[in-house]
């Protein structure tokens, strides 16, 4: 009944499949720097690549126009695009592997919904939860609502016990709350309110500073790192819990850290672009697919390939009508949920590589 | 390597499941089977010893070391414990799935011991063939003996199975004991079974512990405890004790 293979056969196998790996990890950031060029030499401008890459590296070599458009406006947000599909990539990874659901990104407990009801609170009211931010209002009340709904859950998790469908179920409830918040300011807001929450809901790369691209860049420094250094707990988990537990991992420690983690980085990307669905699901969803899910792999790759998605998304949105830029959000939707379910169409039986 | 469980009190929030169970001296490289009807704590023993649960009262020694508190990580080194088989859809395959079970208590980078010890175990368990095979392409019988690989891999003292054998038919039943046996032969750890089959306990177990309602009933050679008239009481059957042709005991039991 047992085939008898050679030990050192399967080692050798072991270890090609993770260099194959490295391919991959590689080739990826390949196509992501590829579609990063090509983000900041799109625009309504016309200038060639090369135009566009002796300012990079010489500002003012093409004089200062061009050193406002390259350097003031196209790098902020092509550089945004990779950092929040990153971001929100890695927070979309981790809530999948500790929710053990593979629907579950930033959105699903509510974030975004309470992003959404901070921000509108301070377009309608002028309303700031931290005194004197001045221009940077919406973000903040964004980033410090978002941030409070992760607490809250935290708090309510650990209070109950950490099960992953205690969570889940929180996250609905939250983002009920918030939706019905939301539309109360709606109702009580003027239409160029109306105008203005809405817009902040499509989610726009335009709202991006070097201020914030450093903030977010901080983070992921902090968070990719930590989640490397968990990784072993987080690939025993998805075994189930209880091996996991059996194996020595602490499970319930384990979800707080990770998502006290997951925490800031949704925050952070949701206070800065708005409402980006999507790429919290597919980056992970592409990422599994190609590498499988030991985490030493397949948090880096999320992040790559979100970033790529992300990275496309702010390609597409300036090219299909020039000299028009759709809201990413829109396009994020539009365009990656047909690629989506093409893909899943395509291996239904999510195989092993 | 020996394994001492003294005045063992356990249980979930204020509900007491374990009750002044006591089984003292369990010697390296001894096969003890769990036997006892369901509900009757012997998967609370079993987390209790591997530290899921922090016990009201009692000590746990192993070779004379007090590891009653010892933390998760220091007691997962030391004991390993195989929870009853669930399935699971992870995208990992078998050859990481061990190798993900040594690395929670071995550094984290994968270094040439690991890959060894990795490909040893599934090579001495005969699972070499499913090295590349998805997790959550397995059958039943399958996930079970990876998830015994998982155990034994971390080579620990204390090794505890609960239920190892539900849901194989009679060939991997058969595999993983003598697997798990052979294992012991090498290494010489503490096997702990919970085994429902009265039968396969009597065939592989050097010592049989009766537990029901949280309290040990018999402690002893399963020759003299699968004559007990507690396991007849215990199991509400009627039961006569034979020795087949190839003097292995052999336990008849029909309804009461």
């Amino acid at each position: 009944m047992t085939l008898e293979v050679d030990p050192t056969a399967i080692r050798h196998d072991y270890v090609a499949r993770v260099s194959r790996r490295y391919g991959v990890i590689a080739a990826v950031f390949g196509l992501l720097c590829l579609s990063f060029l090509l983000d900041i030499t799109t625009g309504p401008g016309g200038y060639s690549l090369s135009t566009v890459s002796e300012v990079l590296f010489d500002p003012m070599s093409h004089g200062a126009r061009l050193k406002v458009i390259v350097w003031d406006y196209r790098l902020p947000v092509a550089v945004t695009a990779v950092l929040v599909g990153a971001l929100l990539a890695v927070a979309g990874a981790q809530m999948q592997t500790i929710l053990n659901n593979p629907l579950a990104e930033p959105f699903t407990l509510g974030v975004s919904a309470a992003a959404s009801f901070g921000a509108s609170l301070a377009i309608v009211l002028g309303f700031s939860v931290i005194p004197a931010v001045g221009p940077l209002l919406v973000t903040v009340n964004a980033f410090v609502f978002a941030l409070c709904t992760c607490g809250f859950i935290l708090l309510a998790t650990r209070l109950k016990g950490v099960g992953s469908e205690t969570m889940i179920l929180f996250g609905i409830a939250i983002f009920f709350t918030f939706s019905a918040l939301l539309a109360l300011m709606q109702y009580m807001a003027s239409e160029d309110q109306i105008a203005r929450i809405v817009f902040w809901m499509m989610g726009s790369l335009s709202r991006a500073s070097w201020e914030k691209i450093g903030l977010g860049t901080i983070l992921l420094c902090f968070a990719i790192p930590f989640s490397l250094y968990r990784t072993w707990p987080m690939t025993a988990l998805r075994m189930g819990e209880a091996t996991a537990q059996s194996m020595g991992v602490d499970v319930g420690r384990l979800r707080v850290e990770m998502l006290i983690c997951i925490s800031l980085l949704a925050a952070t990307a949701v206070s800065f672009v708005g409402t980006v669905g999507f790429v919290g699901l597919v980056g992970p969803h592409i990422a599994r697919m190609l590498v499988g899910e030991d985490q030493r792999y397949f948090v880096p790759l999320s992040a790559l390939v979100g970033a790529l998605v992300l990275s496309l998304t702010s390609l597409i949105s300036k090219t299909i009508t020039p000299g028009i830029i759709y809201p990413i959000g829109i396009i994020t939707s539009l365009i990656g949920v047909p690629i989506f379910i093409s893909i899943i169409l395509s291996s239904r039986r999510e195989r092993l590589q | 390597m020996t394994l001492t469980i003294a005045n063992l009190s356990a249980g979930y929030g204020r509900t007491t499941v374990l009750h002044d169970v006591t089984v003292t001296d369990i010697p390296s490289g001894a096969f003890v089977g769990l036997i006892g009807p369901n509900a009757a704590g012997k998967s609370t023993l079993f987390k209790t010893i591997a530290g899921l649960i922090t016990p009201n009262k009692g000590t746990l020694t192993i070779e004379g070391e007090d590891v009653t508190h010892l933390g998760r990580k220091d007691r997962a080194k030391r004991v390993a414990y195989m929870p009853q088989a669930y399935g699971c859809n992870a995208l990992l395959s078998v050859f990481e799935s061990v190798l993900l079970a040594l690395k929670q208590t071995t550094g984290w980078r994968v270094n040439d011991d690991n890959l060894d010890r990795v490909s040893d175990t599934l090579h001495a368990l005969g699972l070499s063939h499913l090295a590349n095979r998805g997790v959550a392409d397995l059958s039943g019988g399958q996930a079970q003996m990876v998830a015994v690989a998982q155990t034994i891999v971390r080579a620990p003292d204390v090794i505890l199975l609960d239920e190892p054998t539900s849901a194989l038919d009679l060939h991997h039943q058969l595999s993983i004991l003598t697997s798990i046996r052979n294992e012991m032969d090498r290494k010489k750890p503490v096997v702990m079974a919970a085994l429902h089959d009265l039968n396969l306990a009597a065939k592989f177990c050097d010592r049989l512990v009766l537990l029901r309602d949280g309290a040990i009933l018999a402690d002893g050679k399963p020759e003299h405890i699968l004559a007990l008239p507690q396991i007849e009481e215990t199991y509400r059957v009627l039961t006569d004790l034979e020795r087949t042709q190839r003097n292995v005991l052999y336990v008849d039991a029909r309804l009461a």
